[in-house]
Formats: structure tokens, sequence, C-alpha cells
């Protein structure tokens, strides 16, 4: 199923200077009563259309804060985060927020679904802030939960869905806006292995239909699909492994 | 996108959230439903007696009174020469209509050998009689009453019976012969207290019957002016100004500074607590919602909602909890009403047509802007809460949780 653009049409835009994000030199400090930690120290990194990126490290190095630091959620405390061309550091909140909703989609590893909404709801809902029509929301959800497997449960709420099933509906909602750039943290993290390679193989196809992909892991299985992987230590990137 | 389609998505963001705690939703919306109608009897009560006064000093049709000093009828001196009086005043271009009303206690022997006190109102002039005729005829010459229905149930006369009034007009009034009047009517009294038995005749009748031959004297006034009563006052102050003339407004403001203003400052007060009660219930119940889905409400920012769209949310919530008890209040305020206009009535001394709680329209409109700004207030903490959300260290707290 062709979610955003076709294969051929992805192939054709990695082909050109197509950065979607770029992280220059960028570093996040937190102020502990402690002392600063340094979570994320001096990273690097592009990611273009098409990009399947891992990244892994044990627990504490850094991996979630460079998530959201590329999601717009969290600000470096140094360096240059650019989105598009343009540096992030300059946007209001309000913009970033509207970057998020229209170019960024989250998986976060407790789904974080609505449980008072129906999994139609919960994809529907990203797409109703973004201001898009009735019709077209109905038909892009449908389209979605299609697309996840989970056209048969569209009116089940959270509580009645399996953990697999929701990140399915959390995936199917991350995507509701066409987003260039999908970022998942921990996305099987909750999950038993068969359902966690279901999941993993759902978003094998969401980043074959044309969507950038950075996933933080600690599943060497879901890691080891992506393109590039990222091994991080103490807010590092120690070593970066291309496919 | 437009804020109507935006306070939408957050009102219907908003019901859902409620709805998924549906036992702490009802309690909150009972709470404030429990609130508001004590608020709304408050503010009902704060200007019910002055308009329910208003509209009982409206509903005689005059509108000036005139007294022998500035105070209130029946409570200072009594108006000489009444006759001279009234002619004076009814001759001013600025008045339609005059007449002079005198108070006399008494009491009347009943046919089953009981007696009861009364209250009996004398009237002189060419202006309508302050009662109004329910059975029978309106007294036309000395020695005809009209009774009250109190006084008619009680003896169970009716017009064409006679009664025997002994009055109490002062010092030796014990030895004033009894009167006998005759009954042609039953009416009604706009100022009679609850179960006060009340007698309309003639001002001569009454004087007659405190047994004075001397000229009329009478307690008040009673003026119906041309089309202005503040020129009517003007006028008769100009002609008599050794009288007190007053109109009704300026009555009621005597009225209000003499005892009506306790029963502003008790609702003052009491709005005070009342709202305070609703602020904390409504504060309390939303930062514990709040707090509870600080992980959604940091996931929905992560997935574009913008800062004021998670702030108008809350501001939803409390809108609804306290637009659906606002709501609720009203009929409860209203039976509550009710039933404590009743209590209050059985003081002595309180006229039966007049209430404690009146409904206007701008109580109204005072007790949803009350509970608009509690709503808003309330959610002041919430928003802020939300508005201030760091966004990744909550993701990450709630997944370490």
């Amino acid at each position: 199923m062709n979610m955003n653009r076709t294969r051929t049409e992805n192939v054709e835009a990695r082909s050109v200077n197509d950065t979607i994000i770029e992280a220059q030199s960028i570093s996040r400090v937190f102020q502990m009563p402690a002392g600063p930690v340094m979570a994320v120290r001096d990273v690097s990194l592009q990611v273009r259309s098409g990009d399947y990126i891992a990244v892994r490290g044990p627990s504490g190095c850094g991996k979630s804060t460079l998530l959201h630091m590329l999601g717009c959620v969290d600000t470096a405390t140094s360096g240059v985060l650019l989105f598009s061309g343009s540096d992030v550091a300059d946007l209001s909140d309000a913009a970033r927020s509207l970057l998020r909703l229209r170019q960024i989609g989250f998986i976060f590893q407790r789904f974080f679904l609505l449980p008072m909404l129906t999994a139609w709801e919960n994809v529907e809902l990203p797409q109703s802030e973004a201001g898009i029509g009735k019709a077209e929301r109905d038909r892009r959800t449908r389209e979605l939960l299609d697309y996840v497997g989970l056209g048969a449960r569209a009116d089940h709420r959270p509580a009645q869905l399996s953990g697999g099933e929701m990140q399915r509906v959390a995936i199917a909602r991350a995507l509701a806006n066409r987003p260039r750039l999908l970022l998942a943290d921990e996305p099987t993290g909750e999950l038993d292995e068969a359902t966690g390679e279901q999941i993993a193989s759902l978003l094998d196809h969401v980043n074959a239909d044309g969507t950038a992909l950075v996933v933080v892991t600690h599943n060497t299985t879901l890691a080891g699909r992506a393109r590039r992987e990222l091994m991080m230590r103490d807010g590092r990137v120690e070593r970066e492994t291309a496919r | 996108m437009t804020i109507w389609s935006t306070t939408h998505r957050a009102m219907a963001m908003a019901w859902r959230s409620l709805i998924r705690q549906p036992t702490r939703a009802s309690l909150g919306v009972l709470g404030v439903a429990a609130v508001g109608a004590l608020l709304l009897d408050m503010l009902l009560l704060s200007q019910g007696l002055i308009v329910s006064m208003r509209d009982l000093l409206a509903r005689t049709g005059y509108d000036v009174r005139v007294t022998a000093t500035e105070d209130l009828p029946r409570n200072g001196p009594r108006l000489h020469d009444v006759q001279t009086t009234l002619a004076t005043i009814a001759g001013l271009p600025a008045v339609r209509s005059a007449l002079a009303l005198r108070f006399v206690d008494g009491a009347v022997d009943l046919a089953a050998g009981m007696t009861v006190d009364v209250s009996l109102e004398g009237v002189t002039g060419q202006a309508p009689h302050p009662w109004t005729v329910l059975r029978g005829r309106d007294i036309h010459d000395s020695g005809e009453i009209v009774v009250n229905d109190s006084i008619a149930t009680a003896s169970g006369i009716a017009p064409g019976a006679e009664l025997l009034l002994r009055a109490d007009c002062g010092a030796g009034a014990e030895s004033l012969p009894p009167s006998r009047l005759r009954v042609v009517g039953v009416a009604e009294f706009p100022f009679e207290l609850a179960n006060e038995n009340t007698i309309g005749t003639t001002l001569d009748t009454a004087t007659a019957a405190c047994g004075s031959d001397g000229p009329e004297q009478a307690n008040v006034i009673l003026v119906t002016s041309a089309d202005d009563p503040d020129a009517a006052v003007k006028a008769i102050r100009a002609a008599r100004p050794d009288l007190g003339a007053a109109t009704n407004e300026q009555v009621l403001g005597r009225v209000e500074q003499t005892g009506f203003t306790y029963f502003r400052q008790i609702s003052s007060v009491l709005t005070t607590i009342t709202l305070s009660f609703a602020l904390l219930l409504i504060a309390v119940l939303l930062t514990v919602s709040v707090n509870q889905r600080l992980g959604e409400i940091a996931a929905l920012r992560a997935l574009g909602f913008s800062r004021s769209r998670v702030v108008a949310d809350v501001l939803c919530e409390s809108a609804l909890i306290v637009g659906s008890g606002g709501l609720l209040s009203l009929p409860i305020g209203a039976v509550l009403a009710a039933f404590l206009d009743r209590i209050l009535k059985r003081m002595p001394g309180i006229p039966s047509e007049l209430h404690f709680f009146v409904f206007q329209p701008s109580a109204l409109e005072l007790h949803l802007a009350l509970l608009a700004a509690t709503a808003l207030v309330a959610a002041l903490y919430p928003m802020h809460i939300v508005a201030r959300l760091p966004i990744a260290s909550t993701l990450r707290d709630q997944i370490a949780e």
C-alpha cells in the first residue's frame, strides 16, 4: 500500500539533497541537584528522506534525549538543529508544535493513546488538530487502520486492545498527517517478542513507503532492520554502522 | 483554523476527558450545583426585599408619601389638620390625587365571645383606597368598613354583618367606648402582615373610634403624581416645607438603610464563602485530573498539539463542570429559595406580600458571570501546570514510572 509516496519516488527523492533534519554538534545538559549532567555530547547527525536509523546503547546513555531533540520536544543546550534547513532554535513554541503536527510523528513505548477515545478517534485526532476536513479524515483514518491491520477494530477503545494492537494504533496515529520523519522510542519495549516482531515489520513497511524513521531501542533484532545504527555511550555516538 | 473550531475541538476533548471518570465528574457537577444554588439564593436575597418592597409600593398606585417628618410612615408623629393639608397637596399641578391614611390599633369582639387584635386603616381623599375589594363593595360612608380575609374567616362574618371595635389610640384608650361598625366588603391589603387582622374605613370613622372630635390626624398622605414623582415631591416641599415628602425610591432608600442592609451584608459574606468553596472544589478536581494525565498531555504536545490547545482543553473542562453544575443549580436554587422564603416570612412584622427571594434577570446574569469567573480562576493553576509541562522530561518520567 502506498501511504505517502511510491518507492520509486522515494528513491528519486533520496537521490537529491533532501535532508529532513540535521544536528550539528548538539549537546544537552540537565541541571541536577548534584550538578550538571551532560546527557548528549556533541552529536552530529543527518536524517534524510527514507532513512531508517536505529539508536542503541545502555540505559541512560542519552538515546531518548537525542530523540526528543530531533523531535523538537527538547532544546539543545548547545549546537544547532536544522529542520528542512531552518534552525529549530529560532522557532516559537507554537511553530515547533505546528512542525511536529505536520512533519514529525511520534511513537512511544507506552503508546499514550487516549483511553476515552476509540482506535478510530485516536487516529483521527491529529488530523482534526491539523484542520483536515471530515471526509478526508475519514478516508485517511480508514486507510491507516487498514494499513496497520486494525480496520475491524476501529470502534475499540485502547482498554479493549492488546499491547501490540495499541502500538499499531499509535503507529497509525503517528502517520496520520503524513509526517516526513517518524520517531519511535522503544516501540517494542512493552511487547512480547512475537508482537514486537510484528511491530518491527510494520515499521519496515512504513519506512519502505517513504517515511524516514529513527528508532531508539534496546532490541537488537529491531535495530538490525535499520540501514544505519548509532551506538551511543555516555551521551556520545560511539559508533555508526551503515548497512 | 478559527477560534470556533478550536473551541469546538477543545470542548469535545474536555467532554471526553470528563466522562472518562464519570463518578468524579458527577461529584464535581453536583458540588457546583449545590454551591451554585446557594450562590443564586444569596444573590436573590441581597436584592429580594428591596425588589419586593418596590413592587409592593408600586402596586398601590401611589408614588409619593408625605409624612410629618422624614421618618417612615407609622414611625414618626402624625400629620395634623389633615383636610387642609390634603387639599393643599391635592391642588398642586404636579399631583394627580392624594389620600390621607391613619393607622389605629384596636380589638374587635367576635360572635363567639372571642376578641382579636386588629389594625385599622382610616382614609380620606379622592384617590383610590389602598386596598382591593374581594367580595361585597367598598366603603362609602362613615361607620362602614371592609375587613380582610383573616377577620372574615376567623369570625365567619360576611358583608352586612356588624362588628364592635375597641380602639387603642394611646393614653386613656381603655376608657374609649366601643364603636359599632358595619361590614360592607372583604378586601385585600397589600401591606398587611401574615395573619394580621386589618380593617379599612373612613378617616372620620377611625378618628371617632379614638374618641376625638378635634381636627383629624393622619400618619401619611399617599400621593399619585401627575407625571413625575420627583416633581411632585419638589412641589409638595415648596408648598409645605414643614412636611416630609419622599418618592417610593427615596422611601426604599430609607428602608434599605434602616433594616435591609443586614440581608445584603449577610448575603455578601455567604456569597464570598460559597464562591471560595466552588473555587477550591473545581481547582482540586482539575488539578488531580491533570496530574493523572501528564503523560497523555505530554504525548499530545509531542504529537503537535499546541500549548494553547492543551490549556484550552483544561479551561473547557472547567467550563463544562461549572456550566453543567450551574444549569443544575438553577432549579435547585429556585426550590431552595421558595423554601427559605417561607421560613423567613414567619418573622414578625413582615407583610405577607413581601418576599425575601425575588427572581430578577440581573441576579441570574450576575450568577452566571460569577460562575464563569469561578470556572476561569479555578482553572488557572491546572492550566499553569499544563502550559509549563516539560514535554521531554514528562515523557521520560512516565516511562520510568
